[in-house]
């Protein structure tokens, strides 16, 4: 996967009947990778996905997908889109209704028709083929939809809330796929607002709030920028030595010490590593060396919790 | 392209196999055998010989007196009438007079307990026939029977009945009885059509039937299909399938695969009837006899279907895709517009009135097919489907018309199809709310 961006979005609006969507939001999905697109709900997050989707098109700014404006339909064929309201055709047979998902794509209808077989096998859903959509549950429904999206062995997977109201055997199913997919180097774009899965999945996040950035960055780097950087210590000698290494400045900015164990500030200066290293060296016999980043979640609910309170609840899409 | 073919082939595939599908295309060709074969089962039972008691009060009915012997001629007029034509046509009527000069209630009461019984007796009677002495100067006469309300029996009683009455009425005015019988001699006018300078052997009733044929297809499968296209689109947009098809399509090929997988499904679906029809009108003597049902050769007007020219077809077969493709890109857009069937029944009136009026200036195209009304409606996009292959049926249309108005209806068709597109390509994906006529022109506008 070549370097740099996979879809560029600047400074896009949208607005509909009463209500701005998206205002002026811009932001990078780097190539490779997991990337998290959060906000409460009401924040744009479908709006912004059907946009890059070409569904919709944006009132003000510019999107462009692997390179091109506005083409998303025609390189259909190397996205795979899952959409916030799932939909098939409840009468057709899970097989079929899969294999006509994959010709929509570009993929000829026999290579379609083997790659929904394996699928269908590979998530436990083989014995479902020849029955109808609206005989499978809502989870199997859901699956169904994500091998559509799959199908065509996308490079860039596109998917709005992709574990909405699944259980969590399913729910890690399809994690394990989506997981898979990044690590083959392809970029998945995903769209959720429960952080839990965020923080666990994302190399790189976005958080919107209202149509507009809040955060963006890679997940490390927004921890480290909001969290300060805590490390958590306990020592079971050497208490003196320890305490040199602490009063480092260049290390640590802010010393909170307990005797046999402190918490400290990284300095701006200073690195997590850089200080393991001296307290080795300085042979304290650390019992405990533990690195305290802030949750997603407390991020989430620091930088957006004020505005979700008073965000709508709904999004209802008109043109 | 081959998206569209992939959004054509589900569409045949899908309806195809629907029970909606395969109980309408066969149930319709048993209606339609029902229809051809019940009137002519019926007919059969109805047109068998009547048994008429005639009371004769009239003059000279047994009573003697100066009128004569009108009874007499009525009865052996009744005798002579026949079914149909031909040597081996059956006697219409059985006809028995009954002498009742100045006591016709008299006889007609004591006849009547035996007239209209429901099991055929040797003895019944179909009908009584009273004439008395006012029905030479006023032409008046009475008749009993169960069969009154069937306008067709009393109209043939009548026909066999007048002349005798203007003759007798003649010969009394002191006129030769054979000039007479010469001058009430009745009209029976033999109709064949004459198209461009060449006769075609088919009557004038053949040609209606063909014209009003084609007319009644292209409104019921407008209707029937127009109707599938709108309502699969709604079922499309309320289980949402559109936004994963939107995001590999453009809503363009999405209604073109819809239209014309739908009237693919139409063509195939009329094409069985078709030849359904066909093979039951060239087997018409052996279905019918499967009915026990004997036809008499020309005895019953049964059903035949009209020869159809090359030239015709091809006509009717270009308007008809046409105007398939017009309506339907029509429908779709209205489909679009809604999010529930219930907001569709009052959204596709439009629609449906331009349908409507079409089928309905077929009468009128069929009175005169040459009028300046028929003229203009053969340059009006929504009209030409019904108006040009009916007036080509019953008279020529000159070939720089004709390609007039085909122009006219290529226009019109991608103009509407552009425009359904339009209002499509925003519908499908607005929920909620039914569209209003400004929305609708600000999609239409919005690039």
């Amino acid at each position: 996967m070549p370097n740099g961006s996979v879809v560029t979005i600047e400074r896009v609006t949208k607005r509909f009947a009463g209500h701005t969507a998206v205002d002026q939001l811009t932001m990078q999905v780097p190539a490779g990778g997991i990337f998290g697109l959060l906000g409460p709900n009401g924040a744009g997050k479908s709006t912004t996905i059907r946009m890059i989707m070409n569904i919709i098109t944006p009132d003000d700014g510019r999107i462009s997908v692997m390179g091109r404006e506005s083409a998303s339909r025609d390189l259909s064929e190397r996205i795979g889109f899952l959409p916030e309201e799932r939909g098939l055709y409840k009468k057709m047979k899970v097989l079929d209704m899969l294999t006509f998902l994959g010709e929509t794509k570009g993929v000829r209808r026999s290579a379609a028709r083997q790659k929904a077989n394996a699928w269908l096998d590979r998530l436990g859903l083989a014995d479902w083929k020849a029955k109808k959509v609206e005989d499978l549950s809502k989870g199997m429904q859901q699956k169904v939809q994500f091998i559509g999206a799959l199908l065509h062995d996308p490079e860039l997977l596109i998917l709005d809330e992709p574990f909405a109201g699944l259980d969590p055997v399913n729910s890690q199913v399809m994690k394990d796929v989506v997981v898979e997919a990044a690590r083959k180097g392809k970029t998945v774009l995903f769209s959720t607002h429960i952080m839990e899965q965020a923080e666990r999945m994302c190399d790189h996040i976005v958080i919107i709030a209202r149509g507009r950035t809040v955060v963006d960055g890679r997940l490390s780097e927004v921890k480290r920028q909001f969290g300060g950087r805590h490390v958590a210590l306990s020592f079971t000698r050497n208490q003196d030595r320890a305490g040199k290494v602490l009063s480092d400045p260049g290390l640590v900015s802010k010393l909170d010490d307990y005797g046999a164990s402190a918490e400290v500030e990284l300095a701006p200066t200073g690195d997590a590593d850089r200080l393991l290293r001296s307290l080795v060296e300085a042979d304290v016999g650390l019992s405990r060396f533990e690195i305290v980043e802030p949750s997603l979640q407390s991020i989430f609910i620091a930088k957006v919790g004020p505005e979700a309170a008073v965000a709508p609840a709904q999004e209802v899409v008109h043109a | 392209m081959r998206k569209v073919w992939a959004i054509v082939r589900r569409e045949v595939v899908e309806r195809v196999r629907t029970k909606a599908f395969i109980i309408g295309t066969l149930l319709f060709p048993v209606l339609m055998g029902v229809l051809v074969v019940l009137p002519a089962f019926l007919m059969s039972r109805s047109t068998g010989t009547k048994t008429i008691a005639l009371v004769d009060a009239a003059p000279g009915g047994g009573g003697g007196g100066v009128g004569g012997d009108l009874g007499a001629r009525i009865e052996e007029a009744l005798q002579g009438a026949r079914i149909g034509r031909g040597p081996e046509a059956k006697p219409r009527y059985s006809v028995q007079r009954f002498a009742a000069a100045g006591r016709a209630d008299e006889v007609r009461d004591s006849l009547v307990p035996s007239t209209g019984l429901s099991r055929k007796q040797a003895t019944g009677w179909d009908g009584i026939l009273v004439i008395t002495d006012s029905t030479l100067p006023t032409g008046k006469a009475s008749y009993y029977g169960a069969n009154v309300a069937s306008l067709s029996d009393m109209e043939d009683l009548e026909r066999a009945m007048r002349p005798v009455v203007i003759a007798k009425r003649l010969q009394g005015l002191g006129v030769d009885l054979e000039t007479v019988m010469k001058s009430v001699q009745g009209i029976d006018l033999a109709t064949t059509k004459v198209s461009n300078g060449k006769l075609t052997g088919e009557s004038g009733a053949s040609t209606f039937a063909l014209a009003y044929a084609m007319g009644f297809i292209l409104y019921f499968a407008l209707l029937l299909f127009g109707t599938q296209v709108m309502t699969s689109i709604i079922e499309e947009k309320t289980s949402r399938i559109v936004e994963v098809l939107a995001s590999s399509l453009t809503p363009f090929q999405m209604m073109l695969g819809k239209v014309v997988g739908v009237g693919l499904v139409a063509l195939l679906q009329l094409g069985i009837w078709a030849s359904i029809a066909a093979y039951l009108a060239s087997h018409q003597a052996q279905v019918m006899r499967m009915f026990g049902v004997t036809v008499a050769a020309g005895a019953a007007p049964g059903f035949s279907l009209p020869s159809m020219p090359v030239d015709l077809l091809i006509v009717f077969f270009v308007f008809f895709a046409l105007g398939f493709l017009l309506y339907a890109a029509a429908y779709a857009a209205v489909g679009a517009m809604c999010s529930t069937v219930q907001d569709s029944q009052q959204m596709q009136m439009p629609v449906m009135l331009f349908v409507l009026t079409g089928f309905f200036s077929t009468f009128m195209l069929m009175r005169d097919p040459n009028s300046t009304a028929a003229q203009v409606l053969s340059y009006i996009p929504m009209f030409t489907p019904f108006a040009v292959p009916l007036r080509y049926s019953i008279s020529p249309i000159p070939v720089l018309e004709l390609a007039g108005s085909l122009g006219v209806t290529v226009l019109g068709m991608l103009g509407i199809v552009w425009v359904a597109s339009r209002i499509y390509r925003v519908g499908i994906l607005s929920y909620g709310k039914k569209a209003t006529l400004r929305d609708m022109l600000r999609w239409i506008r919005t690039a």
